[in-house]
């Protein structure tokens, strides 16, 4: 009777379904169980409880204030700040190098061409986290204090790079901090900057304005914030055999933020490069024969359409680099993974760290994913009349 | 198996009905073939003549009704599908052969893993086949190294090769230039007359004239007219059969 | 890599070079700007790696220490330790053997000759096993040597070999899974997949080393190195899945139906119709997954593993040669670069000469 049944098409699908969705949340399910008795039997009581508790260890970095006494969810949320600051200056420090570099591999200058792709070839076939000890350990192998080098008020030491910071409370710093930012992407978000149906001069007007309004603002909001009695700009010193004031830069950062730089920056060259190949050379030619300069050319045909096709790739890539990061742990770089990994050394709330874990990455991939869908969606060109 | 059925009958398509989501596709088709019967089916695009010969050999799954084929009813039983396929032979607008193989292995592997015929014997019926399809000489190309024509011919002699008691074919030579539709034409005709059960999709009413018993025209999922050619051409009653044909005759 | 090569001025020469280089200020401003860094760059590694450099060991750590270039002694006292980590002394000709065993392996099945599925799966399986019992013993009269001690290039190598060899098997099955007809299977597969690849592979290795032991029982818990690499193997799948579902999808449906009609079941249709003609059209994105994998496997250093990275670190981290590790990084990285350019240069020609084909 089942091998007869077993015949049919529409029972077999259906105990085909069945079986397989079944045995896997059963092995989920089997996973999860002996998990619990096992964290059991070490008097680990599952649930999130712990979140809340103080967590009895220090981070090396933090861009909050933290302190043993603070709890889990603190040090879960410090995590992920450091992994997003990490991961937007690594970003922002590999698209600009990868800007370069893909420049030059696109440019007619044959060698231009070479540099660029010596570059490309040599650090884009080296793994990320040997570049990653290569530059910890460099930077850890400077010059003590007494020793620093010295340049425009910065210090480069082995115990990390000290540069002078405005004598501000941080309220105020990050303040100014986002205005700048803000003046930067409302532009380019209400895409004004880009349409030519202004006038150029009005465009650049607007675009100054905006520019002095902002910077006029940061200025203002940096004074307000001005810590008294003391003078504008904190220089690092010597004292002693330690450094005294000026914001350090903890070698862990710098070695994680210069590999992700140059590595990144090598993919994103490449991305760079396909995204000018991608355009027709009909749209230059036609460009050109209208009589528009070169430059102009550049900025109003080859650059907008090259950007549109390499968006998509580079936002595969960011996503990428975001997760990097997570090489922190390599070098002692406190980023989300690396306080999720202590977590469960310490308090042994494996399955818990594990999930939220899980979620935060799916959070952050996924917000970076609706963000570029938005540029992309915003930026796409109505219909395909510029394609084959 | 229905017994009201005779052991001359092919295929018997009872009230068959098919559905793409809310679109009625096929509304309760009714169509007997006979063993050595050659029909050929026209109509205008869209009117689900190529669906109903895809269900024969279920490319598509019927909503409604009863398919029987060579005495087994087509239904949900993985079985009846199998043995079905391997009595069925099909041939495809865009040839389908497989790219990776030359013309030779693309006859052979059917048999070989299919009917488990010995290598050399499958390849003795391949060598055959296309000794009849009239390109004995290509057989170790590839599809690609050959022309459209050739390569639907090769695709005849891929289904032959199973020695299939049916043939099904769907619009053999829409996707041909003009000067290739004869050989793959003469091939199909050649076929006809050596008694193969055959069904045809297809708008080639000089290819109907001279091979078919029984040529139906549909339109809007329905059979609106069905009769031997001589009939068909010279004395339709149907107004909608009358415009198609002045449209595929006209010029 | 090509030079440019300055030849003897001939008539011509002259208007050729200023065209190519010195069209425009801007051009020549270029052109000097490029070939400043060029040769400034040069001299300084070549100053550094060759004319300043310190090759013997004879003067020991102190003078080599002492000299204004690159100090390669330090490989030549230790780089048996890079290559072969902890692996018994005398023992470690059968190491050297096993990584020269992969290469081979790696080189035949770029051959074309090798492309079935059959003749490649044999070149890996015995590939493998050779690698296995090389470096595993106890039979043959080689002494046994268990994975613990296993290290170096020799590690990262068997990572990576294991990693594809689980990894490409179970790429292909999710990539049936998540293309089948049945809407729960391929949601469900998808679902894992997306998760997967959502998540960074550190923390997929740190999960299968140290979080699962707690979740298995005891008897399928198995030691950890190959816990991690079926952690990577997963990892590799979930990408490699994506690869040949795309070559798949580049299969036109009528190849399909063409086998269903000539009677062919399910498991004939894929293995002889779908999965050739989708992995031909899945190959240069599978090769540059390949060169994707292998660097990454240089992350089992985090979760503990003795490959070539920890054993570099090991290297120059202890006594007289803590001051040479730029030049035990820069061994490294030649070593991953010679086996990931080779890798990817040969993807790239494979990527021409299939659009030549396709013309």
């Amino acid at each position: 009777m089942m091998v007869s049944l077993l015949r049919y098409q529409r029972v077999r699908n259906t105990l085909l379904q069945v079986l397989y969705v079944g045995s896997l949340a059963a092995l989920v399910l089997a996973c999860a169980l002996i998990a619990r008795q096992n964290l059991a039997q070490q008097g680990i009581t599952s649930g999130f409880d712990f979140l809340f508790k103080s967590t009895g260890w220090d981070v090396s970095f933090s861009l909050l204030p933290a302190a043993p006494t603070d709890p889990y969810w603190w040090y879960f949320l410090i995590g992920v700040i450091n992994t997003l600051f990490l991961g937007s200056v690594g970003l922002m420090l590999a698209t600009i190098v990868g800007t370069i570099i893909g420049l030059a591999r696109t440019s007619s200058n044959e060698l231009a061409q070479l540099l660029g792709r010596t570059y490309v070839d040599i650090f884009r076939n080296i793994p990320l986290i040997l570049q990653v000890f290569f530059w910890y350990a460099v930077i850890t192998h400077l010059p003590t204090p007494r020793a620093a080098h010295q340049a425009l008020g910065m210090l480069l030491t082995s115990r990390g790079l000290y540069v002078p910071i405005p004598n501000v409370g941080g309220v105020a710093f990050a303040a100014a901090i986002l205005t700048v930012i803000a003046a930067i992407a409302l532009p380019v978000w209400l895409g004004r900057t880009s349409r030519l149906s202004q006038p150029l001069g009005e465009r650049l007007g607007i675009q100054l304005t905006a520019a002095a309004t902002a910077l006029t603002t940061a200025a203002v909001i940096l004074a307000l914030g001005r810590l008294p009695d003391l003078p504008l700009l904190d220089f690092p010193a010597l004292q002693g055999l330690n450094l005294k004031g000026g914001l350090r830069i903890p070698p862990e950062f710098s070695a994680l933020a210069v590999a992700i730089a140059i590595y990144g920056g090598s993919y994103i060259a490449e991305i760079v490069r396909g995204g000018f190949k991608a355009v027709g050379k009909g749209q230059m030619e036609a460009a050109l024969s209208l009589g528009l300069s070169p430059w102009r050319v550049f900025t109003l045909v080859r650059l907008p359409l090259a950007l549109r096709a390499m968006l998509p790739i580079l936002a595969n890539q960011y996503v990428w680099l975001m997760k990097a990061t997570t090489m922190g742990i390599a070098v002692g770089f406190t980023d989300f993974f690396m306080i999720v990994a202590l977590t469960i050394n310490h308090s042994g709330q494996t399955l818990e760290a594990i999930g939220i874990l899980m979620a935060g990455f799916l959070v952050i991939n996924l917000s970076l994913a609706a963000v570029f869908n938005r540029i992309n969606k915003a930026i796409a060109l109505k219909g395909n009349q510029l394609r084959g | 198996m229905n017994s009201t059925q005779s052991i001359g009958t092919a295929v018997h398509i009872d009230n068959l009905d098919k559905y793409y989501g809310s679109f009625h596709a096929l509304r309760k088709i009714n169509l007997s073939v006979k063993r050595g019967e050659r029909i050929v089916i026209c109509g205008p695009s869209g009117s689900g003549k190529s669906t109903m010969i895809r269900c024969i050999n279920r490319l598509e799954q019927h909503n409604g009704g009863r398919i029987t084929v060579l005495g087994t009813e087509l239904n949900d039983d993985v079985g009846n599908i199998d043995e079905i396929r391997r009595e069925v032979g099909m041939v495809f607008q865009h040839f389908n052969l497989f790219p990776h193989m030359t013309v030779l292995e693309n006859c052979m592997i059917a048999p070989m893993i299919v009917r488990k015929r010995p290598r050399a014997e499958a390849e003795a019926t391949a060598r055959r086949y296309l000794e009849k399809v009239r390109i004995p000489e290509q057989a170790m190309k590839f599809p690609g190294q050959l022309s459209g024509g050739q390569q639907q011919r090769v695709a005849i002699a891929r289904a032959l090769c199973m020695q299939p008691q049916i043939m099904l074919f769907d619009e053999p030579t829409s996707a041909l230039d003009p000067e290739m539709i004869a050989e793959v034409l003469d091939v199909m005709v050649t076929l006809a007359s050596e008694g193969m059960t055959m069904i045809c999709v297809t708008h080639e009413m000089g290819f109907a004239r001279r091979a078919a018993d029984r040529v139906i025209f549909m339109d809007g999922g329905e059979i609106v007219e069905e009769a031997p050619p001589e009939e068909f051409f010279t004395s339709c009653g149907n107004e909608r059969t009358r415009q198609f044909l002045s449209q595929v005759l006209g010029h | 890599m090509e030079m440019v090569v300055v030849a003897p001025p001939a008539p011509g020469r002259i208007e050729d070079l200023r065209r190519r280089f010195f069209a425009t200020p801007l051009q020549a401003l270029l052109s000097l700007a490029s070939l400043a860094i060029m040769v400034f760059v040069l001299w300084k590694l070549l100053n550094w790696a060759v004319f300043s450099a310190v090759f013997t060991t004879a003067g020991g750590p102190e003078a080599c220490q002492a000299a204004a270039g690159a100090c390669w002694s330090v490989i030549a006292a230790r780089w048996r330790i890079i290559l072969f980590g902890l692996y018994p002394f005398e023992e470690q000709w059968r190491s050297a053997l096993a990584c020269v065993t992969v290469v081979v392996m790696t080189a035949l099945s770029c051959m074309p000759a090798f492309w079935t599925g059959r003749r490649i799966a044999l070149v890996w399986g015995t590939g493998a096993a050779l690698y296995y019992v090389l470096m595993k013993g106890g039979v043959l009269g080689l002494p046994y040597v268990g994975e613990e001690a296993w290290g170096g290039l020799a590690l990262t190598l068997f990572i990576f070999v294991t990693t594809c060899l689980i990894g490409f098997p179970l790429a292909i099955c999710l990539a049936l899974l998540r293309r089948s007809e049945l809407p729960w299977i391929s949601r469900t597969t998808g679902l894992i997949i997306d998760a997967v690849r959502s998540l960074p592979l550190i923390s997929i290795l740190f999960t299968f080393a140290v979080v699962l032991p707690f979740a298995l029982p005891q008897w399928l818990q198995g030691d950890k190195l190959y816990r991690v690499i079926i952690g990577s193997a997963l990892f590799f799948s979930a990408y490699q899945a994506e690869i040949v579902r795309g070559g798949m999808q580049g299969v036109p449906k009528g190849q399909e139906e063409a086998a269903m009609a000539l009677g062919m079941s399910y498991w004939q249709r894929i293995g002889r119709i779908l999965l050739p003609q989708a992995m031909r059209n899945a190959l240069p994105a599978t090769i540059n997954q390949f060169v994707i994998s292998f660097k990454e496997t240089s992350l089992v250093v985090i979760v503990g593993f003795f490959e070539i990275l920890a054993s570099g670190n090991a290297a120059y981290g202890t006594g007289e040669w803590r001051f040479a590790y730029v030049e035990v990084y820069a061994f490294i990285a030649f070593i991953y670069f010679v086996f990931v350019f080779s890798l990817s240069r040969y993807g790239a020609f494979l990527e021409r000469r299939m659009s030549v084909g396709e013309r």
